[in-house]
């Protein structure tokens, strides 16, 4: 079963007096419980592409289906309520709510989903012990290093059972080894959580821990193959 | 150089600019406005003060405001008059009168007023009841037994034009001296009250009926400027002699016209300093934010070498174009409503009787005072850029390190 | 304490000098109003009640038309069929029975023309400070028969002091001379001239045997237990003496109509105040307003990532009000304390306007004033403030909705 499905997707930016085409006509299908890196230089359309898929951003023409939902034809709110439910995100920069604690930002989810409070800071103690921070629950996000702010947020993703995540270049931000360490983490969680991961990179190591790798070039796939395991 | 980068930078973010240089325009706006008509408020009160038969100056028998009777009359009318003549600039006007407390009465009422004679042609150019006249016809000269009379007196009494009224008082004899006169013309007044308690005949009737030969109660002066006031009233008091006449200027003889026009010197300044603080959180604020925007450029100036003074110099010209631009929307609008008002005045008849208890008019002319403007514009522009500083030495101190620090 | 008012509370302190600035500008308006409001709503109350006891009282029944004319014939000729009703009427606190005449009131010297005033000098200190304000001599007692209470400038002018003899001339209710001599046994200053220099009190029974009364009396003059009682008195006093004599119709005239300058300028005076307060309030939420907006400005890359983690534009809204809610009620509530402290000290100790005395007197408001913190007055300005503010707040947490995720994120 197919969870994403991208159809001659175009998108186009206008910068200025310059047209830039960031994704060309792109076609894309993921399966449920995937691992799936998008790879390609910086300018590739990986990140257009991400934002398209978790509603962020609009296609200017195709079709985008998540879980059954045609994107094109939703509000904003509607759109927000999507990525509320099935759209996990984890960005290269963290972006953590810097005034609140690591549990609170991965209850601040569940909050949004109207969880009861007491379910609320279980789930959120228990994802938190899943990716390493048991002793870690009330640091603000000053007081975490790179890797362990990546580990919120990627617990803040998908905390609420979402049908994908969407991380835009995670590992960017950190040296190898956290990297290393926080994509062993991820597929940890897809594996006992079974949650689709999409994440783009353009580092090799990255993409050698991806079970399918897209390629992209100037805003169309160039390459798709399946890792064997 | 300091004035071209300060421009620029109060145009880096439009609407913040915008946002509080607004503050800066009502709050000027409205220290010119309402200060305009309080001293509209104001000035139409000593306007019908000095109108309501005080003038600028009065001259009388020395006792008179004191105990204003009869006996207290001033028997040497030429005396004063010279004196006068000696000590008036060439362009002010004076009028005898005759003025006493009486009883009016007609068939079914009677009531207290004051017996006011005049010097028909006279009063009409120092006082208000020259072209108060709505019905019938203002006195002439060798009318006998005229008399003029408000409206509000007029209601009251149930009587109309050409009906009589009997005025009683005493005579410099001692004696009740009463005599009918015949309604001639009835008045409007700003107030009930004037229109109620005088009564106006010729200035020979009165003396004639009071037997006061060529005695005169009080001659009124007007000036062509306020200004002289004190200056003629001292004139005066060299003049003539105190122990037979006293001078009384109109700030005098109005005590609670003064004592409002002191009260309402206060409230302005009071206002113009509390709409200043309400606006100069704002501008500290927007100023702050301003500055901490531009922490690494400080930053950076001051790694440079950049005197601490010279960020502060920077920071308080940019304070000085909002203040500047504020000011000057801010009194165009003033000046604007001022303008569109001053023609015909508010009208608030519909409040009058609790205009009257204020003793205020019916219809408020905005009115400008100079230094209400200046006052405003200093207390603007000088607390505005004393409080800038705050930011503006906050910004000097910045240190490169925190500036690099600070994201 | 939830999460989204723990985080609004957090995100306020993130720019602590700003917000406090906020804050007190906030708390400068609300302190000024509370403490405005008091002194204005408290000196009504002050100016009212002095104004009315001096001469006037709550309500009074008359002869239709007497308000005006003011004529001897037109008179209440049973009082006691009047006073009954009043005996019955809850709320009534007091009244007493006066007579008035216009009369030629001459000393030894001079002549003025006064009002004279027949009283029940026991009722009449139930209802009037007349008694209070007798600063020479002695008020009047029942059985005084050609004894006067004068006033004071009315003494002066007549040149007259206790124990001296005054002439009193008028007509009776009969149209006949009335005329009686009578000896000055106090002089009271109430404080307000026109009632000093224009009015001189003798007993009710002495006036209606000098005015052939025949037992009538002009006006029943009555106090309700408070101000507020009035309407409904009047309304009761109303139909009971309705039904009274068709021929000599009475009314009954609460305060406002018999002292209608009284509430008008009252009224000006709120009018006046309340432009004035809202200018200051238009001036501090323009102050304010940038703070507000760089809230977000500032954070657009968080909302940004607030968007793209499923927050609606609805709870972006919310959480930005919250701020702006606790920015306003920590300014409105510092406001109202430092404003009520401010306010109960010169409640208890008074505040004099030098030279602004004789000026106060005339308007029936007392020297020393003391403004009175009341619900109403701690209330009303603190309320302004908040909607306006609220007002403000509102534009940029509504701005905030047309943001999109990509975009506020890109932005630093």
């Amino acid at each position: 079963m197919n969870i994403v499905e991208c159809t001659n997707v175009k998108k186009i930016y206008q910068q200025d007096k310059l047209e830039v085409r960031a994704l060309n006509d792109v076609s894309l299908s993921i399966k449920k419980g995937d691992f799936i890196a998008i790879a390609g230089p910086s300018g590739s359309g990986k990140t257009t592409l991400l934002n398209i898929i978790g509603g962020l951003d609009v296609a200017d023409s195709g079709r985008v289906l998540v879980d059954g939902n045609v994107l094109s034809t939703m509000s904003q709110t509607e759109l927000a309520t999507l990525r509320l439910r099935k759209v996990g995100f984890v960005f290269q920069a963290y972006n953590l709510i810097l005034v609140l604690s690591a549990l609170e930002n991965v209850e601040f989810v569940m909050l949004l989903q109207g969880v009861p409070s007491s379910e609320r800071r279980e789930r959120a103690k228990a994802i938190l012990d899943d990716v390493g921070l048991s002793d870690m629950y009330d640091r603000r996000p000053a007081e975490l290093s790179g890797g362990q702010q990546q580990r919120v947020a990627v617990a803040r993703a998908i905390v609420s059972n979402p049908s994908i995540v969407l991380a835009d270049e995670p590992t960017a931000n950190l040296d190898s080894k956290t990297g290393a360490s926080l994509l062993e983490m991820m597929e940890h969680m897809n594996e006992k959580k079974h949650v689709t991961f999409i994440f783009s990179t353009h580092d090799k190591m990255v993409m050698n821990y991806a079970h399918r790798l897209v390629s992209l070039r100037d805003g169309q796939v160039v390459d798709d193959q399946v890792h064997e395991r | 150089m300091y004035f071209r980068l300060g421009w620029r930078n109060i145009w880096r973010n439009p609407r913040r600019t915008l946002v509080i240089m607004t503050a800066v325009i009502i709050g000027v706006w409205s220290m010119i406005f309402l200060g305009s008509l309080m001293r509209g408020i104001a000035d139409q009160m000593v306007r019908n003060g000095i109108a309501t038969l005080t003038g600028h100056i009065q001259v009388h028998h020395n006792g008179y405001r004191n105990d204003p009777v009869i006996e207290n009359s001033m028997t040497d009318p030429e005396a004063v008059e010279t004196a006068l003549k000696r000590s008036l600039p060439p362009d002010s006007r004076w009028s005898s009168r005759v003025r006493v407390n009486a009883i009016a009465s007609n068939a079914r009422h009677s009531s207290g007023v004051t017996l006011v004679g005049i010097d028909p042609q006279r009063e009409t150019k120092i006082s208000f009841i020259g072209g108060a006249v709505i019905q019938g016809r203002y006195m002439n000269p060798d009318s006998r037994n005229g008399i003029v009379v408000g409206k509000a007196l007029v209601d009251k009494f149930k009587t109309k034009l050409g009906r009589k009224l009997v005025l009683m008082s005493r005579d410099t004899d001692g004696e009740i001296a009463s005599r009918a006169f015949r309604i001639v013309g009835i008045f409007n007044a700003e107030t009930e009250a004037t229109e109620k308690r005088f009564v106006f005949v010729t200035l020979p009737a009165a003396q004639q009926m009071l037997k006061l030969e060529k005695g005169i109660s009080e001659v009124s002066v007007t000036l062509s400027s306020q200004q002289e006031v004190h200056q003629v009233a001292h004139d005066l008091r060299a003049g003539l002699p105190s122990d037979k006449y006293e001078i009384h200027t109109w700030q005098e003889l109005l005590p609670l016209v003064t004592a409002v026009l002191k009260m309402y010197d206060g409230f302005i300044y009071l206002w113009f300093l509390v709409v200043f603080i309400a606006m100069g959180f704002g501008i500290v604020n927007t100023i702050l934010m301003a500055v901490f925007e531009r922490i690494r450029e400080f930053g950076l100036l001051n790694a440079l070498g950049m005197k601490p003074g010279w960020i502060i110099r920077e920071v308080l010209t940019e304070s000085f174009f909002l203040l500047i631009l504020g000011m000057l929307i801010g009194n165009s609008l003033g000046f604007l409503s001022f303008f569109a008002l001053s023609g015909n005045g508010i009208d608030l008849s519909s409040l009058a009787a609790g205009m009257e208890y204020f003793g205020m008019s019916r219809v408020i002319y905005p009115i400008i005072q100079g230094k209400d403007v200046v006052m405003a514009n200093l207390v603007v522009f000088i607390l505005g850029l004393v409080v800038s500083l705050y930011p503006a030495v906050k910004a000097a101190r910045f240190t490169p390190v925190e500036a690099l620090a600070h994201t | 304490m939830s999460i989204d008012i723990k985080m609004a509370w957090r995100n306020i302190w993130r720019n602590p000098r700003r917000s406090i600035l906020t804050i007190s500008a906030i708390a400068f308006a609300s302190l000024l109003l509370v403490f405005m409001l008091s002194w204005q709503l408290g000196s009504y109350d002050t100016m009212i009640n002095s104004v009315l006891k001096i001469h006037t009282g709550h309500l009074q029944v008359q002869a239709e038309g007497y308000k005006d004319k003011r004529s001897i014939r037109l008179v209440v000729p049973k009082p006691t069929a009047v006073s009954a009703i009043l005996d019955k009427t809850p709320g009534v606190a007091a009244y007493t029975f006066r007579a008035n005449a216009f009369s030629l009131v001459s000393s030894e010297e001079r002549t003025y023309g006064a009002m004279v005033v027949g009283i029940d000098p026991a009722r009449e200190v139930n209802i009037s400070t007349l008694k209070k304000v007798v600063r020479e001599g002695s008020y009047l007692s029942e059985e005084d028969t050609n004894k006067a209470l004068v006033g004071e400038l009315l003494a002066k002018n007549l040149q007259v002091g206790l124990g001296d003899e005054l002439v009193v001339l008028g007509q009776g209710r009969d149209g006949s001379i009335a005329a009686t001599v009578v000896k000055v046994k106090g002089i009271y200053s109430s404080g307000l001239d026109e009632f000093d220099r224009s009015s001189l009190h003798i007993t009710l029974k002495n006036f209606q045997d000098v005015y052939t009364m025949h037992g009538a009396v002009h006006e029943l003059v009555a106090l309700g237990k408070s101000l507020e009682d009035v309407p409904e008195i009047k309304k009761a006093v109303a139909t009971g003496i309705e039904k009274m004599d068709k021929k000599h119709r009475l009314v009954a005239l609460d305060w406002m109509e018999l002292m209608p300058g009284l509430i008008q300028g009252i009224k000006i005076d709120l009018v006046g105040g309340f432009i004035f307060y809202i200018i200051l309030i238009v001036v501090v939420a323009f102050s304010i307003l940038n703070t507000f907006l760089m809230a977000i400005f500032e954070r657009k890359r968080e909302f940004g990532v607030l968007m793209a983690i499923g927050t609606t534009p609805w709870r972006l809204t919310k959480l930005l009000l919250i701020e702006s809610a606790i920015i306003t009620m920590v300014g409105i509530v510092s406001g109202i304390i430092a404003g009520s402290l401010v306010t109960w000290y010169f409640q208890v100790h008074g505040i004099v306007i030098s030279g602004a005395s004789e000026l106060m007197k005339q308007f029936g408001i007392p020297e020393r004033m003391y403004p009175q913190l009341s619900v109403l007055s701690v209330s009303i300005g603190s309320g302004l403030v908040l909607v306006i503010t609220f007002l403000t707040a509102l534009y940029p947490a509504l701005k905030v909705r047309r943001l999109r995720p990509v975009e506020a994120m890109r932005s630093v």
